[in-house]
């Protein structure tokens, strides 16, 4: 396998050429385009249970889609579905990286391990239906970002970043999770949580929130409509 | 429009291709203002006119890009209709549909052939890749912006019935031959569906 | 205060270098992230309708959650990372005394405290074209920090010129508006999809914005699953 980001930062494309019987595994609704000689199955990511699991926390879709070449050099397009970068980190084995659930587009390496228990045990939420996930190598996972990603490196100073501006951070860093002391808002938008992050390490911080996009767009959607109307 | 001087005089004309027949029209009309109520692109374009010159800006409503492309007579070109935003000279464009439920947007796709000589610009939702075919492509329609028409074009289903819902990919266009697709980097429906289990009720 | 804008003109991010003991108030949710020592209080800041009562009317109005965070450095100074909530750039405006701003209110992000913010002021005219736009005025002096939806155009205007009401960022004093409809008749306005446009007269500098917020919204907003009214 080998890929090409494409159009970084503002509206990343990820090509992946695969050889004959290699697969890439990818995020439901990630595909652009493809080679006619790429077979896709679609199954529950994690089997029922696991599935289930996230339906119950949201903000995850339940289904993985497993694309596997029948001949060589066979190209596959996949994209994030915010608008935003696209990054690709290679893992070695057992090397952790976190990364915010809605940020996944796909990996590479049978042996990777997407660990979607962890968020629930530290209670990082940000407030709007998403949680971390935590990646476990060996393999590759391709990640995307609403809005540019902003690499922070810290050298043991305190960061603080707004949780739904966190895309992915590095396994060597601590973190407390704590409200905002500034104003909330008084709908969506306004900070809600905040991540001291404290450590050596790598934050990495993208330019956008989903909250704020769906803040904005609360007005423009229709109203339902009243049962006895 | 974003601005434009004083001077330029604008009149509003239904999209149903210059040389269309009385009934053709009727249909155009109908079909416009069905997607103009029930949501979807609208079919009706405005023609600026500048006797004494002027200038006018035009951007598109998603983020992204604008693509030139000449047509010269010989060549169509067949364009997502959400992607069309002007064209100059005498260039006629015809709506097309292909594929399933494409008369009030969402799936499948609604297209607009594009024939004549002119100027003729595009928008992506994303940034645009041409991508030249010699053979068979795969496309989800909701990252088509043009291709050539000259390639045969099919829209169908990701593999079956259960994958269209499941799978997340929705309807896909299959082309084969020879010529350029132009897809963009981004999708509405996806966009959708990313926001969607994060929205208050 | 130095403020830093990167990743323009798509996702930009807007960088501010505190001093020590200096402060920057900005729009509630613009913070991204923060070093540590910053202290953060909620002011609603400006004249006129003032107050916390001042503010919610403005926000119930105008859809936009006019409050401010006062974010204040310490004996260390500091930096705070602002974006606004959707896709664009930034620019910052060196405001002077004497001049006035007239700032569309979306496009507001950030300005420290030596610049007044006015929600109601003398001559400006009910704008009921829909979009629920409302302008401050900015005087005083210093850095002011402007968002626009896509990329930010500036512009000399010496003339006459048509504007469409939801491309307009900010405009100089000099500069006579008056709001009339896109085509002859309402059919015709309704049908072109213009709506309302803005006839601008005179001399001074205008601020434009690629994108249209209200078109976005109703284009993406009707996509989105309906909500309680």
């Amino acid at each position: 396998m080998n890929y090409t980001i494409l159009d970084s930062p503002d509206f990343a494309l990820l090509q992946v050429v695969l050889d004959t019987s290699e697969t890439f595994v990818a995020e439901s609704g990630a595909m652009v385009a493809k080679d006619v000689g790429i077979d896709i199955t679609t199954s529950l990511r994690g089997g029922l249970l696991g599935a289930a699991k996230r339906k119950f926390l949201g903000g995850e879709s339940l289904f993985q889609n497993t694309f596997t070449a029948r001949t060589s050099g066979q190209r596959l397009f996949l994209a994030a579905k915010a608008e935003g970068d696209l990054r690709a980190r290679k893992l070695g084995v057992g090397e952790s990286f976190f990364l915010q659930s809605g940020a996944y587009v796909g990996h590479s390496g049978s042996d990777l391990k997407i660990d979607t228990k962890f968020g629930g045990v530290r209670g990082f939420f940000s407030g709007v239906g998403l949680f971390i996930l935590r990646i476990e190598g060996p393999g590759t996972v391709f990640y995307g970002s609403y809005g540019a990603i902003h690499e922070v490196e810290l050298h043991g100073e305190n960061y603080t970043v707004d949780t739904g501006h966190i895309v992915a951070f590095t396994q060597t860093l601590d973190y407390r999770v704590r409200a905002f002391g500034g104003f909330k808002g008084l709908f969506l938008s306004g900070e809600g949580l905040v991540a001291d992050f404290h450590g050596t390490g790598t934050v990495y911080v993208q330019t956008r929130n989903a909250a704020g996009l769906a803040a904005f767009l609360h007005p423009f959607r229709r109203i339902k409509a009243k049962a006895g109307n | 429009m974003v601005l434009q001087s004083p001077e330029l005089e604008m009149s509003t004309h239904l999209n149903a291709g210059r040389r269309a027949g009385f009934w053709a029209v009727i249909t155009a009309l109908l079909v416009a203002l069905a997607r103009k109520f029930l949501g979807g692109e609208t079919m009706f374009v405005n023609r600026f006119r500048a006797p004494r010159g002027g200038e006018l800006v035009l951007a598109p409503s998603l983020s992204g890009n604008i693509v030139q492309k000449k047509l010269d007579g010989q060549k169509r070109l067949f364009v997502q209709s959400g992607s069309y935003l002007a064209s100059t000279g005498d260039i006629d464009a015809k709506v097309r549909f292909g594929g399933l439920r494409t008369l009030f947007g969402g799936e499948g796709l609604a297209l607009l052939e594009c024939t004549g000589t002119g100027e003729l610009w595009i928008n992506s939702y994303g940034s645009v890749l041409a991508i030249p075919i010699n053979g068979a492509f795969t496309v989800d329609t909701g990252h088509i912006v043009a291709f050539e028409g000259n390639l045969d074009f099919r829209v169908k289903s990701v593999g079956g019935m259960k994958s269209l819902f499941l799978s997340g990919e929705g309807l896909v266009c299959e082309f084969q031959g020879s010529g350029t697709v132009y897809i963009q980097s981004r999708n509405l429906s996806s966009l959708v569906h990313w926001l969607s289990p994060l929205l208050p009720s | 205060m130095h403020i830093e804008i990167q990743y323009n003109p798509a996702h930009s991010l807007a960088t501010v270098h505190l001093a020590p003991h200096e402060s920057i108030r900005a729009e509630a949710g613009s913070m991204v992230s923060m070093t540590d020592n910053i202290s953060v209080t909620t002011t609603a800041g400006h004249r006129s309708g003032g107050g916390f009562f001042g503010g919610l009317k403005r926000a119930a109005l105008g859809g936009e959650s006019f409050f401010q965070n006062l974010f204040s450095a310490g004996a260390m100074g500091g930096k705070v990372s602002l974006a606004p909530s959707l896709a664009g750039s930034m620019v910052v405006h060196e405001l002077r005394l004497g001049e006035e701003l007239f700032i569309q209110g979306s496009s507001y992000v950030a300005a420290p405290e030596s610049v007044t913010l006015d929600t109601q002021f003398q001559g400006m005219k009910g704008f009921l074209s829909g979009e629920s736009l409302f302008f401050l005025k900015a005087t005083g002096q210093g850095p002011v920090l402007l968002n626009a939806f896509g990329a930010i155009e500036k512009r000399e205007l010496n003339g006459e010129l048509i504007v469409d009401t939801g491309h307009l960022v900010a405009f100089t004093s000099g500069i006579e508006y008056s709001l009339s409809k896109a085509a002859k008749g309402w059919i015709q306005s309704f049908l072109s999809g213009e709506g309302f446009v803005l006839k601008v007269r005179g001399r001074g500098t205008l601020w434009l914005q690629s994108r249209n917020p209200s078109e976005f919204g109703g284009t993406v907003g009707r996509m989105l699953p309906a909500r309680e009214g």
